[in-house]
């Protein structure tokens, strides 16, 4: 069952154990972001975080780690929440296919219940905003979904944006952001400064589980994440439209906040502690004038932890990087069995692959760091024989260890493309790339000894299933 | 929240004194948030003195005027198309 808010979604996770709330008084620093730090270094499934009672608030709800566990995943994507991670892929690109599915447009947003206004408007009296890490310049909105769309063609609803950046809280109505070049955003941002113009923006937070994980995939500029929302939620993805900007904007959002990025303005920005593990910052970067915020009664104000991983980024962006890179590397080579993209939003890479002759794992390795999301990422890919499960560390470790003769399987690409938050880039956005070929040769690659595998019994299959029921029967 | 500085008050960060409040807790007392209006800093009173203090703000976040006026730009401005 698709959730079409935020709250809907908190509700399962109580029911499912994977909500706790904690109810005595926190100090807003260090205490909220070092409980969802902590989430990230107490085991695999770990729950969301309610927070009601934080010191100096009078109203606070704040909602963290709502995506951060393998058990959350699962369960926003509406599948039992001890999904292996590699069935929740498996899953996610078959519904993929089902893309585009068209939203649907709903009027009575809850989100209309409460509006500030112009000089009116103070992000301090609706949102309790707070630092996550120490070196941070301020306060951060990091899980918003933002819509921008293209100035030069505003009517096209495919390249409408829909992303995931991060956004730094500078005044009561004014806000730094962060548009990576290579994001769509930034070429909204190009195109609007250009003719000295500034671009409409709209920031939402608080949404359904789906929305968060679309807003930060690696999609196709012409492609439109609520058409992808619908494809993964089984269902249309309700919108509604935004009272400023007439922006299409997610129906559930627990807030809206509307304005314009300033024209061929910037100022001093961070630094923010990234999904690298490393901060970024010290940089000018454009601002936001926020000229509306509408909310609804009581918003709950979602949150999350990033800094040295894992962290709830992680789980977020490492199924939805995995899909794209599978469903690519897939249309060339159908011998890819799966990707494992969810190191650092996949600057590194396990892909499994099938091998049509000698050779072919290398060029796997080095199609991967030609996708459009290679280009920025894909440091390193690691390819392993298809009946390793590359998301099976264990697995991915003996390949290596017994697979790979270094000097013949190691290949080493210099000064290639890389985000320029990449911490070993050098200089930023340049990097070398490596490939480690952990599969097994083939004809005519004939080197080493592997004509004779150990591989499990036929019998063993069934053994694994006779124990475990009888491992469940003991209960 | 009013723009007029705060007297005696220095930034952790930058060392400027040019600091204003930009929020005041809802329970009165509990703290305030505070702002350098050049560096854009923005600290809780409440928080750890390794976040609001000048002698405990750690070495490796501390700038200085020119950090801030040697800033590059990020994405830059593009030339105004003619």
């Amino acid at each position: 069952m698709p959730y079409d808010d935020l709250r809907s979604f908190l509700g399962t996770l109580e029911k499912e154990g994977q909500l706790l709330r904690i109810t005595e008084e926190v100090l807003p620093e260090p205490d909220l972001a070092a409980a969802a730090n902590a989430t990230g270094r107490i085991g695999e499934n770990a729950p969301a975080l309610y927070f009601d009672n934080v010191k100096g608030f009078t109203d606070a709800r704040i909602a963290l780690n709502v995506h951060g566990s393998w058990a959350n995943h699962a369960l926003a994507l509406g599948l039992p929440k001890h999904t292996p991670v590699k069935e929740q892929v498996e899953e996610f690109a078959r519904r993929w296919d089902a893309f585009p599915v068209a939203p649907e447009r709903r009027a009575d947003a809850p989100w209309r219940e409460n509006t500030q206004e112009g000089a009116d408007v103070d992000l301090f009296s609706v949102l309790p905003l707070f630092r996550l890490n120490d070196g941070d310049g301020g306060f951060y909105l990091d899980k918003a979904a933002v819509v921008s769309r293209d100035p030069e063609d505003p009517d096209d609803f495919g390249k409408q944006n829909v992303g995931t950046y991060r956004i730094e809280v500078i005044g009561a109505n004014r806000l730094a952001f962060q548009p990576v070049p290579m994001h769509d955003v930034a070429q909204h941002l190009r195109k609007a400064e250009e003719v000295g113009e500034d671009l409409p923006i709209a920031i939402t937070l608080g949404n359904d589980p789906v929305m968060a994980i679309v807003a930060g995939m690696p999609m196709a500029y012409d492609q439109s994440e609520y058409e992808m929302a619908g494809a993964l939620r089984g269902a249309p993805a309700p919108i509604a439209t935004a009272p400023l900007t007439g922006f299409d904007v997610p129906w559930g959002s627990e807030v809206v906040i509307e304005g314009v990025i300033e024209s061929r303005k910037r100022q001093i920005e961070g630094p923010f502690g990234e999904f690298t593990g490393h901060y970024s910052g010290g940089r000018r970067m454009p601002v936001i004038r926020v000229d509306r915020v509408s909310y609804r009664t009581n918003p709950v104000f979602e949150s999350l932890y990033l800094g040295m991983p894992w962290t709830e980024c992680d789980y977020l962006v490492g199924p939805n990087t995995c899909v794209p890179l599978l469903k690519q590397l897939r249309a060339e080579f159908p011998e890819v069995q799966a990707v494992n993209a969810m190191y650092t939003h996949g600057l590194m890479v396990i892909i499994s692959t099938k091998k049509r002759y000698g050779g072919f794992a290398k060029a796997v390795g080095m199609r991967a760091m030609t996708t459009p999301h290679g280009l920025g990422y894909v440091a390193q890919v690691i390819v392993v024989d298809e009946d390793v499960d590359p998301f099976n560390l264990p697995q991915v470790m003996w390949a290596m260890s017994a697979k790979v003769n270094p000097k013949d399987d190691v290949v080493v690409i210099p000064n290639l493309s890389v985000l320029e938050l990449a911490p070993a880039a050098q200089p930023a956005g340049i990097t070398s790339k490596m490939i480690i070929d952990a599969t097994t040769p083939v004809a005519p690659d004939v080197r080493g000894n592997f004509s004779t595998p150990a591989k499990d019994l036929s019998e063993t299959a069934a053994w694994a299933t006779r124990l475990q029921n009888m491992i469940a029967a003991r209960h | 929240m009013t723009d007029k500085l705060l007297e005696g008050t220095e930034c952790p960060r930058c060392p400027a004194d040019t600091v204003t409040r930009l929020a005041t807790s809802p329970v009165p007392g509990a703290w305030d948030v505070l702002q350098c209006t050049r560096c854009l800093y923005t600290w809780r009173t409440s928080e750890p003195a390794r976040r609001t203090r000048r002698d405990a703000y750690p070495e490796a976040f501390k700038l200085t005027e020119s950090d801030i006026e040697n800033a590059i730009e990020v994405p830059a401005v593009p030339p105004l198309r003619v």
